[in-house]
């Protein structure tokens, strides 16, 4: 039985390992995808969008102060504290 | 106790509010210690005068050492929001348990172990636990606590913050923190009319006419007729804040001279004093001599001030309009009144008169003979009087206005007499115009007070000693039936009775107070909230909030906050627990199905400790959706911070399609690496199986363990990434529960800076080389990104018509089955 399976691999295998370059990217390019890339692309991704939360939270400290103009409600006068 | 005393006051705001200092005698007046005259207590002042006594009681057993031992024995109950968090626990507590003894029970049947089904079972119940719920219900109430001590609000125990927004009843005391604790003139009677004094904090009130002669006569013998004085070095504060020594009637009419008429010493020094009889409460007058200021009059002015019907028999003329005319019985008649209706608004009425003394009979030199008294003190000239009253504090009407349209109710708690509250109720709001007690309906209907209907007064004011004979259905009673209620003269430990009253009917209790005789009732409170400057050392302590400008209207401020943030709780606990479902699901199937684990441990822990935590703090900014003070406050039996109806929505709807998108990004996956969905049933066994290295896929492709495993991973990675997808969609829906996100707006900046963070993170934790071997979890191609979009946007638009049918049908079943 594992003779069989050794000669099944064998026979499967060798084409593979004899067979000219052109025949094995033929075969094997839906298998290969270039992982290196879509990793760069993603960490340039991830830290662009992380830049840009943070520059939205800076900026929110000045744009929010102008953007809406806080009513001066008549109850927020302090009253004087009295000192005896 | 005293066996002698001579000319003794003692100051005894500290312990029972009363803002004038009492007079001490040896005489035994009455059973109550803290009303008999011959008594004086540990920790009050004396103010004037001289006395004898011994000992009766020290430390503990002294009224005030009572007091001590009353608060530290008193243990605080549960805030409000630990109440809800606790049966926020049970709820999830009891699904988890549920969930895992039924699929240990399922587990047991389908045919595994019982140390399989036990491990299932605990893995369930740990997956049921939101992990990062804890830090961020802290860091929500941390930034509201933050946010109110911007406002001057310092709040010493974090859940406090929210107990505010929750409570229906507050009970505030009278001396000093409704009022300013200063004795202030307030009104004037001369020239046969009552006029109106400025009492406000900063001179901002209207003036009155001052150019009757008459009232210079008056301005001139009350500051003649004082012995209070400025201490020195106070030129450059202003008036009001200066410190005066001298009791507190003098001072407040010090202060009043010196605003109207320029500096009194001056006046002092032109008019030299030559003898003077102190007051004395036999005379219950103050007299005194002095050289005028005319050197070419050689006569003496004697001035004197006291109580007014006794200033009143010494008296023949009157002066009006600047000359003397006789008195008659008109006259005598309009005094009468104006010292009615001063003393009916509970001031403290003073009468003042004077008189030229004939030179001839008393020529320059005369030896004025104070202990037998050698000179006239009747036929004198009556000028006016003088009231005075503890003003309230300028923001307080406001602020108690507030609170009432807020559904809150304010009750006055005071050692102070009850005629003094009930003026200082009326002036505040407490006790509202057109509101009658039973006294008042009895006088204004001329009928005895048995007459009159209870339930037609909505308003009554009591006495202390009447409540020591209440029981307790009869202070319930009290407490439900009238909506505006004032308690006078009442001891530190029927202060704290009453708040227990109200506790009892279910209320939640606010106490605000100022001093040691606050402390219990403050300790006992819900919330106890103690005055910053003015407050003592005692009552800062028991109190879980510090007003530190002594502003009541802070109060007002941690109402609106305290709702508020009961209101993002709610939404950040359903964002939270809505992610639970997506990974509980796959454990679920993994043990029922049979399927290769979509979702691994550590990518859980990512979602739960990781990418959520940001967006479920940031709903903590979220502004209020309707106006949050006109709503009533919330009933703590039935407003729950978790209710069915938000495990409902969360984990019932949301939760079930976030899942769904979860397993839509798996099954793609595999697919496109060759497993087909309905080879994936049954197949786990052999997935997991190490030895396997020749897994067939639907395709007949042969896949060993670790190419397996490789794929199981990124399997794990893009569940994960799709339950980031889907919560996206999630923090904009629980944004609101009412409104529409278009109604709302996103200028919730923290919440868009969170929906950018989480899917930085979630970028990272994919993309990061070195990812793979440390969390394992790999980079997945970007056309897996968008496989839980359609899912996300299929959320928005579900919660969107929701809530459009929510506002569409208020009451409806919509309303009544998911609106939590």
């Amino acid at each position: 039985m594992d003779l069989v399976t050794l000669v099944v691999f064998g026979s499967w295998l060798a084409p593979a390992l004899a067979s000219a370059e052109n025949a094995d990217k033929d075969y094997d390019s839906p298998f290969e995808y270039d992982y290196e890339s879509l990793r760069i692309g993603g960490l340039v991704f991830a830290v662009v969008l992380f830049v840009l939360g943070i520059v939205l939270i800076v900026t929110k400290k000045c744009s929010c102060s102008s953007d809406k103009p806080r009513p001066k409600a008549p109850d927020e006068e302090t009253a004087v504290p009295i000192a005896q | 106790m005293f066996s002698l005393s001579l000319c003794f006051q003692v100051d005894n705001s500290s312990l029972t509010g009363e803002s004038e200092p009492q007079s001490r005698s040896p005489d035994n007046t009455h059973d109550n210690p803290l009303e008999t005259r011959n008594v004086a207590f540990f920790s009050t002042n004396c103010v004037e005068g001289t006395a004898r006594g011994i000992v009766i009681c020290t430390g503990d057993h002294t009224v005030m050492g009572r007091i001590a031992t009353l608060t530290s024995g008193l243990e605080t109950g549960k805030t409000p929001i630990a109440k809800e968090i606790e049966h926020f626990i049970h709820i999830i507590t009891g699904v988890a348990v549920f969930l895992g003894v039924t699929f240990f029970i399922l587990a047991i049947v389908l045919g595994y172990s019982w140390l399989e089904a036990v491990i299932f079972l605990i893995g369930i119940i740990v997956a049921n636990v939101p992990e990062g719920l804890l830090a961020t219900v802290t860091v929500c109430l941390t930034l509201t606590a933050k946010r109110m001590a911007k406002k001057n609000c310092l709040v010493k125990n974090l859940e406090a913050v929210e107990t505010l927004g929750s409570t229906s009843t507050i009970c505030s005391d009278k001396t000093g923190t409704l009022t300013q604790n200063r004795m202030t003139v307030a009104h004037m009677w001369f020239d046969n009319q009552i006029h109106e004094a400025d009492t406000t904090e900063d001179q901002s009130g209207a003036s009155f006419d001052k150019s009757s002669v008459t009232w210079l006569s008056l301005a001139r013998v009350a500051g003649l007729c004082n012995r209070a004085q400025f201490k020195a070095g106070q030129d450059a504060l202003p008036i009001l804040k200066r410190d005066v020594a001298g009791d507190a009637s003098e001072s407040a009419l010090l202060k009043c001279i010196e605003l109207c008429c320029g500096s009194v010493r001056a006046n002092r020094d032109r008019n030299k004093k030559v003898a003077e009889i102190p007051f004395n409460s036999t005379n219950k007058y103050q007299l005194s001599i002095h050289e005028t200021e005319d050197t070419n009059d050689n006569r003496y002015l004697l001035v004197m001030k006291g109580a007014p019907e006794r200033i009143l028999d010494c008296c023949s003329t009157i002066m009006v309009q600047g000359k003397e005319q006789p008195m008659d019985e008109e006259l005598k008649e309009s005094f009468q009144n104006a010292y009615m209706e001063l003393g009916g608004l509970g001031e403290r009425v003073l009468g003042f008169c004077h008189t030229m003394l004939a030179e001839d009979q008393y020529p320059k030199g005369f030896a004025f003979d104070t202990d037998d008294v050698n000179f006239q003190t009747d036929q004198l000239c009556f000028i006016g009087l003088m009231s005075m009253i503890d003003p309230p504090r300028a923001a307080v009407p406001d602020a108690v206005g507030k609170c009432r349209s807020a559904g809150i109710k304010v009750i006055m708690v005071t050692g102070d007499h009850p005629i003094t509250a009930k003026a200082i109720a009326k002036g505040v709001g407490i006790i509202s115009e057109g509101n009658e007690t039973v006294e008042d309906i009895a006088a204004r209907l001329n009928i005895p007070v048995s007459q009159v209907n209870p339930r037609d007064a909505k308003a009554c004011v009591i006495h202390g000693t009447d409540l020591k004979d209440l029981s307790q259905d009869q202070m319930d009673d009290i407490l439900r039936n009238h909506t505006e209620i004032v308690f006078a003269r009442t001891s530190p430990q029927q202060k704290l009775i009453i708040v227990e009253g109200c506790q009892r009917l279910g209320a939640i209790v606010a106490v605000t107070g100022d001093g040691v005789n606050d402390s219990p009732a403050l300790k006992k409170a819900d919330i106890g909230v103690a005055m910053g400057i003015s407050g003592s050392d005692v009552s800062k302590q028991a109190a879980d909030m510090i007003l530190l400008d002594d502003n009541f209207a802070s109060i007002v401020t941690g109402v609106e906050e305290g709702r508020l943030i009961f209101d993002n709780l709610k939404k950040s606990i359903a964002y939270t627990l809505t992610s639970n479902i997506p990974e509980i699901t796959p454990f679920l199937l993994f043990i029922c199905a049979n399927i290769p684990l979509p979702l691994g441990t550590i990518t859980i822990l990512c979602i739960d400790l990781g990418t959520d935590m940001v967006p479920a703090i940031s709903l903590a900014y979220e502004t209020a959706e309707s106006d949050i003070m006109k709503r009533q406050p919330r009933n703590p039996f039935r407003d729950k911070l978790v209710n069915e109806r938000l495990i409902s929505i969360a984990y019932g709807q949301i939760g079930m399609i976030q899942a769904v998108a979860g397993f839509f990004a798996y099954f793609v996956i595999l697919a496109e690496n060759g497993f087909l969905p309905s080879k994936l049933v049954g197949i786990r066994l052999n997935w997991d199986d190490r030895s396997v290295n020749d897994l067939e896929d639907s395709y007949g492709q042969q896949w060993t363990y670790e190419q397996r495993k490789i794929v199981e991973f990124t399997c794990h990675t893009a569940f994960f990434v799709s339950i980031v997808v889907v919560q996206w969609a999630d923090v904009i829906i629980c944004k609101t529960r009412r409104n529409s996100v278009f109604q709302q707006g996103m200028r919730n900046k923290i919440l868009i800076f969170g929906l950018f963070e989480e899917t930085a993170l979630a970028a990272f934790l994919s993309y990061c080389p070195g990812m793979d071997v440390a969390l394992r979890m790999y980079p997945l191609k970007p056309s897996w990104w968008f496989c839980a979009f359609p899912y996300s946007f299929l959320i928005f638009v579900y919660d969107e018509v929701r809530k459009l049918l929510l506002r569409r049908n208020p009451g409806g079943w919509v309303e009544r089955e998911t609106y939590y």
